[in-house]
Parts: structure tokens; sequence; C-alpha cells
């Protein structure tokens, strides 16, 4: 297995404010390694908290980190231009409501990253719409609407197809699930799984689930206070957990119908 | 906002669109409208559609309105104690009051925008500096203000525009600021940041489409406080010189005539009323009408 993501001694400590007063703390975060296979998922698990959201944003791009290195395939990610990086890592945020521009047309949400990344011609910008488009599951006859005339499940694929649009290797998905009903939700994991099957892009995912953590993952990470507890592959994980820690957050999640 | 015309034919509007079908609905604000381009049309051509030069003194003073007993046509609204036309004078004064109230809401929102906008996309030390300076420049009243910077350049209409402008530029900064800030930290923002948007198109398809409520709404209170301003300082005579008659000068210079031609004192204040009720009811019907797009 050829590996993807290399993340070493990664750290993001906060100073504490200088200004009078203040109130905010935060718990540092790491050192944290790990690595990501190519075409494998990577579930992150942990309490709320724990820095799984800082480890993923550092790893989008979003926050600096304070030490530590990132490679991706071998090359260290500070040494890629901001359009290598886009091509390389993309993300698609929780709530698709709140990560589509509501003042803009599908169509444009779909353009801009092409338009900001490659050098393609309107000609090419056209046809990898329209196959990204396919690979979703929309019809191209939604590019002129705005988001909020889309149902919730068109939305996430229109945030999918935003992240797909560039053929990145590694997609970054923020708890994506979360907002959607269940059979909905399914539909969006088979959905993320043919995507894999089809173009061997590798996710990291933020897990809350751990049925549809255990049902996705090839690799699961445990975080507790910024630090990994647990890094092994999901059928050890989920059959023969190490850490009390571990054992606990598994059993606090208990299938919902049970509840 | 999809809409269906009689046969089943759907049209995909602009939210822009949409916002205008939604304020066509509303009657007042139409009527508003009109009334408002009136009056812009008015401060445009002022100089062509005068009916006397503002400077002409004929014999007879204190004329009424041409309505009232003793008035004639050839001053609608009567004369002044120098036997100047009394229409003349009230449509170059809305010339200079209405027309100085556009201009400098204008040079005050581009000038507030593009300072707004790179404190806000800025971070560390000068977006604080730019902060806390624009904080303890809020404390100062704007008429206040505006005074103390006419004491320093001299009384003239020009060097009102200006102070006027200086006074209320601090406070559309700091508006622009937290509406820039707030939207900042939308996802759809940091979405487009990640597919590696510079902040120009940051700002021009993220950011402006998305605060189109707050900035109709706050240019409506700077461009009413400027028209209050002006006035307020042709009033106090800080604002012009005795050649350029602003509506609040002309009150002044006529205020000791208040019993005996009341219509000289009446007419520049009907005037400053209907402007300043004219241009809200408009703005208040957009903003609504942006609202209820966005509610959608």
């Amino acid at each position: 297995m050829q590996t993807l993501l290399n993340v070493s001694n990664l750290c993001k400590n906060y100073k504490r404010s200088a200004r009078f007063l203040s109130s905010g703390f935060r718990a540092p975060l790491g050192p944290i390694s790990f690595t990501l296979g190519a075409g494998q998922t990577l579930s992150i698990i942990g309490e709320s908290g724990s820095g799984k959201s800082t480890l993923v944003q550092i790893i989008a791009g979003l926050i600096s980190p304070s030490s530590g290195d990132i490679s991706i395939k071998g090359q260290p990610l500070c040494s890629l231009s901001q359009q290598e990086r886009c091509r390389a890592i993309r993300m698609v945020f929780q709530d698709p409501s709140s990560s589509l521009n509501p003042k803009v047309t599908i169509g444009r949400i779909l353009t801009a990253p092409l338009e900001l990344n490659t050098d393609f011609n309107k000609q090419q910008i056209k046809e990898q719409i329209q196959e990204t488009l396919a690979l979703v599951g929309l019809l191209t006859d939604y590019l002129d609407f705005y988001p909020n005339m889309l149902s919730t499940v068109q939305q996430h694929q229109v945030a999918l197809a935003r992240a797909m649009i560039l053929n990145p290797d590694i997609i970054i998905a923020d708890e994506i699930l979360a907002t959607l009903d269940i059979s909905l939700r399914f539909k969006i994991v088979n959905l993320l799984l043919n995507i894999q099957e089809n173009k061997g892009t590798s996710y990291i995912f933020v897990g809350h689930n751990m049925n549809l953590v255990r049902h996705m993952s090839d690799q699961v990470i445990v975080m507790n206070n910024g630090l990994i507890v647990e890094n092994n592959n999901t059928a050890e994980i989920f059959n023969t957990p190490q850490t009390d820690y571990t054992k606990h957050l598994l059993l606090s999640h208990q299938p919902d119908y049970r509840k | 906002m999809l809409i269906n015309y009689e046969f089943n034919e759907d049209k995909i509007q602009s939210p822009l669109q949409y916002t205008w079908s939604i304020f066509k609905r509303n009657n007042i604000a139409i009527a508003a409208m009109w009334v408002a381009i009136i009056l812009v049309m008015i401060v445009i051509f002022a100089g062509y559609i005068l009916p006397n030069t503002p400077t002409t003194q004929v014999k007879q003073l204190l004329l009424p309105p041409y309505w009232i007993d003793g008035g004639v046509s050839d001053h609608f609204l009567g004369t002044d104690d120098l036997g100047r036309d009394t229409l003349t004078r009230l449509i170059q004064g809305i010339q200079l009051t209405l027309g100085g109230a556009l201009l400098l809401t204008l040079i005050v929102s581009i000038l507030g925008t593009i300072i707004g906008a790179t404190a806000a996309l800025t971070k560390g030390l000068k977006a604080s500096i730019l902060h806390h300076f624009l904080d303890a420049l809020l404390i100062i009243p704007t008429l206040l203000s505006a005074l103390i910077l006419i004491a320093i350049f001299g009384p003239s209409y020009e060097n009102c525009l200006i102070a006027v402008s200086l006074s209320l530029l601090p406070q559309f900064i700091r508006a622009i600021y937290i509406n820039i800030e707030n939207e900042l930290n939308k996802q759809y923002i940091i979405a487009l940041r990640l597919d590696g948007a510079a902040n120009i198109r940051l700002l021009r398809f993220g950011i402006f489409p998305n605060i189109l409520e707050s900035m109709v709404s706050l240019l409506n209170r700077i461009f009413s406080l400027a028209i209050l301003e002006i006035s307020t300082l042709g009033f106090l005579g800080f604002g012009t010189q005795f050649w350029d008659v602003e509506l609040g000068a002309l009150i002044a210079s006529s205020i000791g005539l208040i019993f005996s031609s009341p219509w000289l004192v009446l007419f520049p204040g009907i005037a400053i009323f209907i402007i300043v009720l004219v241009f809200n009811v408009f703005t208040e019907g957009l903003r609504h009408a942006v609202i209820e797009g966005e509610d959608e």
C-alpha cells in the first residue's frame, strides 16, 4: 500500500492571549503522527473538544500548525503552491446549506475552483463540470439553480461535486452526515463509497456515529485531549479496543434504536 | 425564486431580480422611489429649469405665493425681502443640499468600503490600530466634529461637505468593518477561501451580495444624517457664503420675517422634510424587499 499522506509530530499551541482579562484558553494539540494510504478511509473519533476538528482544519490548510510536518506523496505540504495544495486536498463542510453561497448559482460555485486552480479553457471547464455532476449523480439542469432551491441531499451532492471537481487525492469531511436523516444518509454514504471505488480518492472523516465509522473506514484514530489515544485498523479498534477511553467511547455510542 | 407565468414556463430569477419583484409589490415604496427620482432629476437639471436667476431682484418685495391674495404668477412661490424669486432659490437650495448629500454619501461609501474592507481583511497591528482609532473617533458626536473641522477649514460650501463627510466616515467604516468581519466566519466564505480565492474575489462574490441589507440601511442612515448636518451647518451660518443658497441657510436668512411672510421659512422646511421622508420610505422598502428575498 502506497503512503499518500504522512503527518509527523504535528503540534498546535495556542498562545495565552495578551489582552487584559482575556478568558480565551484553548488546549494545545499534539504531537500527532499518522499515515494514510492511497484509496483508504481514515476516521477520526473522540469526544467533543478532543481536537478532531482542529486536526482536520490544519490538514485542510485553514489553520497553520505551530510545528511538525505534513507531507503528501512524499512532498512537504508547505513546499506546495496554493493551487497544488487545492488540487491535492479538498474539504467538505458539515452543513451544505451554510457552505454554499446563497447568492451564487450552482454553476458559478462549481466554476470557481476550476478558474482559480487550473488553466482550463471554457470548453474544458464545461466538460469537467458535466463529468463531476455525473459522478455525484446530478443533472446539468441544476447549474442555473441557486442553492436554496435544492433539497438537502442535492446540496450535499453539490458540496461533494465542488470538492471532487479538482480530482483531489484526499477529501476531508467534517461530520458531513450528521444533518441528514437515515435513508438520505445512506444515499450519500453509498455515493462516497462509489466515488472512492471509481477514483481511488482517500477520505478523512470526522465521525460521531460509530456504526457508520465501522462501515466506511479502513483505519480509525481515537483522540482525547489533543492526543492520539489509539490508531489501528477498524476491525482491531472495534473488536479489541486497547484503552479504557476507547471502550467507553464505543459503549456510549450504542445504535440509535436502543435509545 | 421560481416564478410561473400563465403558461407553464418556469424562469429562474437572480437574487437581485427577485428582490426587485418583491419591491414592486410595495406601492408606497414605489411612489417614494419616483419622487426620489424626480428630486434627483431636479438636482441634476436645476440649471435648466430655474424660472429666474437666483440673484435677480425685482421691485416687489415679500410677495406671497401665487395662490394667496396679492400673489403674482411670475413669482410662483413669491419673493423674499430683497425681491428675489423664492421658487428659484428653493430649487437651488435643493440642488445644493440634496446634491451635496448624494455626492457625500457616494464618496463616504466608496472611501469607507475601501478602508473598512482593508481593515477587516488584514489582521494584527494594522487592523487593531484602525479598530481602536475609529472607536475613539466614534465618541465625538458627528455634528460637533463637523463644527470643529469647519472651524479649522473656514466656512464655505465645499468645506462644509468635506467636514460632514469626514465626520460621517468613521461610522461608515465601523459598520462595514463589523459586517465583513461577521461574514468572514461564514462557511461559504471559508470554502471560497479554500478554493484559493483572493480577497477581491472574496469581497465581490462572497461578501457583498450577502451584506446587501445592512448596506442599504447604512447608506440610508448616512444619507439622512448628511442632509440634516448640511442644513444644520447652513442654518448656523457655517455651511455657505451668502451667494450660495442652501436649504438651512434659506431658513436662517428669513427667520426674522416669520411673522410677516411665514412661507419663506415654510417652503425650505417642507423641502427638507420631504427629502428625508421620501428617501427613508424608499430605502426602507428596499431593505424589506432584500430581507424578504433572503428569507425564501
